[in-house]
């Protein structure tokens, strides 16, 4: 589903990717770890062309995401982001920022959106909070009207940059239980990630990044129990311990 | 003879109303035009485009750093050269036009510049194309920041609508100047005048204040 | 169009563009000077808790911003001869612009200590400072970054509106641009002229306001 070969990214002279090279498979999740600034956030962010790669090749859906030709309404149709502070279209009710994108880019009508929209907000646990707006909803409210916004558009893959580190402590198994649905259904999913919890239930493989390299990856029971990297094992010491 | 030529601007007094019914529609007019043009730009102005942003930068630039007197002169008398030949009130609301869009173009730019880079992410990321961003996710969002200055500058354009009266326009400015002629008492004339530019232009001011509070009352309360 | 562009005329009437560029220059700065004096003066009595003293610093400073400067011009100009006060067109030029910018100067002033969190102020008075020392370590520092740049712009406008003095017949640089245009028929060679002068000013004085805020933020970060 989705194949990423020798990708390098620089920000000016930082060199922030390392030769990335990375597959992964329909219907599988995987859990992206690391210290901040090893590049979890920005390889993510490179798939759905947030970002821009210097070198190497991203495929999605046999989509080559890099290149210049490509038409970017359609790939990222087909890819739902939810980001670490929501994002969330505060002049719109919550019914209309997952509308918004349905209507406009895959052109439904407004009544068919509208369906798909409560059906969404009610799979994610807010079927009654549609018309409210973001102002009014709470933190892990807000996330998951986030991930009912990426859901609307019938991504084949969805991305999570760190969803629950904005959110108060008794928020985040709010929207943990939303991702672990999702991923019993079978969606791809790549979450970036703090969250070991979440990795051990669902995670089919987690990968370990650091400064801008992927360290190991291996399936969780692996990992937590046989890491075999020095690097992973101080990383796990530390935010295992809390 | 103060009595005298108080009876004598009675008298005229029409005039003056006419006067300023011109100035209002002159401000008006240009108004409505610049506000166009100046979003038109604005949203240009903070494209990702360098080449379009630095275009903009420049008309906005020579429009800031030159006055306004200067920018109606050449519109009026150079035109002429090109074989345009505009009566005054055309010419005045090319000019003020031209003038008022380049300040509303920086207004706007900065009102988008300040929605929170997150708003334009999230509308990327579902697929949204960049006219739908800003006009569904951008735009609306950076109205809060722009309005106040926005009523502010419809405040400049009237009172610089004085300055067309160079030209001929019979506004306010220049019912004035020709009164004053007939009627030799510049205190009482243009006193009249500024009472009446006040009238229009007061309120507009206390609207502008009144946004500009309301607006960060609300960020407050998100 | 630039092969037609008459340089030799521009040469000839140099020197009176480089008169009217002097004559620009010092109205502006003796302006900016007293517009200084006057709008410190008008902010201290705005924000005298004397309700006469407070009303009548807000009359001036809201009669001047609701009405055009070119009233206000005429309004001296033909008006205090009528009252028995002779004063010549550079002299009403000057008058007219400083009491214009010295209410914006005003308004800027008042924004800026209004500006300073009571909370630093109340740090002060509990450490011990004396009123000077408050007023020297605490208020004066922090207003300064608040209310230079503002200037800054008050002073460019200030320099763009001295073009309405060529109206009333004071020999500056738009009234430079004007002889040229009226004596050899050519607006072309005498506004663009004139709007190079004015953006030449423009741009020294933009750069010595982003210099000046550069300073600014370096010292902020101490």
């Amino acid at each position: 589903m989705i194949k990423i070969r020798n990708v390098n990214k620089w920000f000016g002279d930082l060199h922030v990717l390392k030769d990335i090279s990375l597959n992964v498979a329909l219907g599988e999740v995987l859990v992206v770890c690391g210290p901040s600034g090893s590049g979890k956030s920005t390889l993510i962010r490179c798939i759905n062309r947030l970002e821009q790669i210097q070198e190497g090749e991203l495929i999605v859906d046999n989509l080559n995401v890099h290149d210049r030709n490509i038409n970017l309404t359609q790939l990222r149709a087909e890819i739902g982001f939810v980001f670490q502070q929501f994002n969330l279209y505060p002049h719109m009710t919550a019914l209309g920022n997952v509308t918004l994108a349905p209507i406009k880019v895959r052109k439904m009508k407004k009544i068919e959106a509208e369906k798909l929209g409560r059906e969404t907000m009610q799979k994610v646990g807010l079927g009654d909070k549609v018309d409210s707006y973001p102002a009014q909803l709470s933190g892990g409210q807000q996330q998951r009207v986030a991930i009912a916004r990426g859901l609307c558009m019938r991504p084949k893959i969805m991305l999570f940059d760190e969803p629950t580190s904005a959110l108060d402590p008794e928020m985040i198994n709010e929207v943990l239980e939303v991702m672990v649905n999702l991923a019993k259904e079978g969606m791809t999913m790549i979450v970036v990630t703090h969250e070991m919890g979440f990795a051990r239930e669902v995670a089919k493989r987690i990968l370990f990044m650091d400064e801008g390299q992927i360290v190991e990856t291996a399936p969780p029971n692996e990992f937590f129990t046989n890491p075999k990297h020095k690097r992973t094992q101080l990383f796990l010491s530390k935010i295992l311990s809390h | 003879m103060l009595l005298l030529y108080i009876t004598r601007l009675i008298d005229v007094f029409p005039l003056f109303l006419k006067g300023l019914w011109m100035t209002i529609a002159v401000s008006f007019l240009s108004l409505i035009t610049a506000t166009i043009l100046g979003f038109l730009a604005g949203i240009c102005r903070s494209s990702r485009n360098m080449p379009l942003r630095r275009a903009i930068g420049v008309y906005v630039n020579l429009i800031r750093g030159t006055p306004f007197l200067v920018q109606v002169f050449t519109i009026f008398f150079i035109l002429p050269e090109f074989g345009i030949h505009l009566e005054p009130f055309p010419a005045a609301i090319i000019a003020m036009t031209i003038m008022g869009s380049a300040f509303i173009c920086e207004i706007v730019a900065a009102g988008i510049e300040a929605v929170p880079k997150g708003q334009r992410e999230a509308a990327i990321s579902t697929g949204l194309s960049r006219n739908q961003q800003i006009r569904y996710v951008i735009l609306p969002q950076a109205m809060r920041t722009i309005l106040p200055p926005l009523v502010g500058q419809y405040v400049l354009l009237v009172k610089d609508s004085s300055i067309v009266s160079v030209i001929g326009v019979m506004d306010l400015t220049r019912v004035g100047w020709l009164t004053v002629q007939r009627i030799p008492e510049g205190m009482l004339v243009f006193g009249l005048v500024g009472i009446m530019y006040f009238a229009v232009c007061y309120p507009l001011i206390r609207l502008a204040t009144r946004l500009e509070k309301r607006m960060s009352v609300e960020e407050y309360s998100l | 169009m630039l092969e037609y562009f008459n340089f030799r005329v521009i040469l000839q009437y140099l020197d009176q563009y480089l008169i009217g560029l002097l004559a620009t220059g010092w109205m502006s700065l003796v302006s900016i000077c007293l517009a200084l004096i006057l709008g410190t003066i008008a902010c201290v009595m705005r924000l005298s808790k004397n309700r006469l003293i407070s009303n009548t610093s807000a009359v001036y400073i809201e009669s001047i911003r609701s009405t055009p400067l070119l009233t206000q011009l005429y309004f001296f100009y033909f008006g205090l001869p009528s009252i028995g006060i002779n004063i010549n067109e550079v002299q009403t030029g000057v008058l007219a612009l400083s009491l214009n910018s010295g209410a914006y100067v005003a308004e800027i002033i008042r924004a800026g200590i209004l500006s300073i969190p009571r909370g630093h102020v109340e740090a002060g008075i509990a450490t011990g400072l004396s009123f000077i020392q408050r007023l020297r370590y605490i208020i004066l520092p922090q207003a300064i970054g608040v209310v230079l740049p503002p200037l800054l712009g008050s002073a460019i406008v200030l320099v763009k509106d001295s073009s309405l003095l060529s109206l009333i017949s004071v020999l500056e640089l738009t009234r430079a641009g004007q002889i040229l245009t009226s004596e050899r028929f050519m607006p072309a060679e005498g506004f663009f002229t004139t709007a190079a002068f004015y953006l030449v000013i423009y741009s020294g004085l933009k750069v010595f306001s982003d210099w000046t805020q550069k300073k600014l933020i370096y010292r902020e970060a101490h």
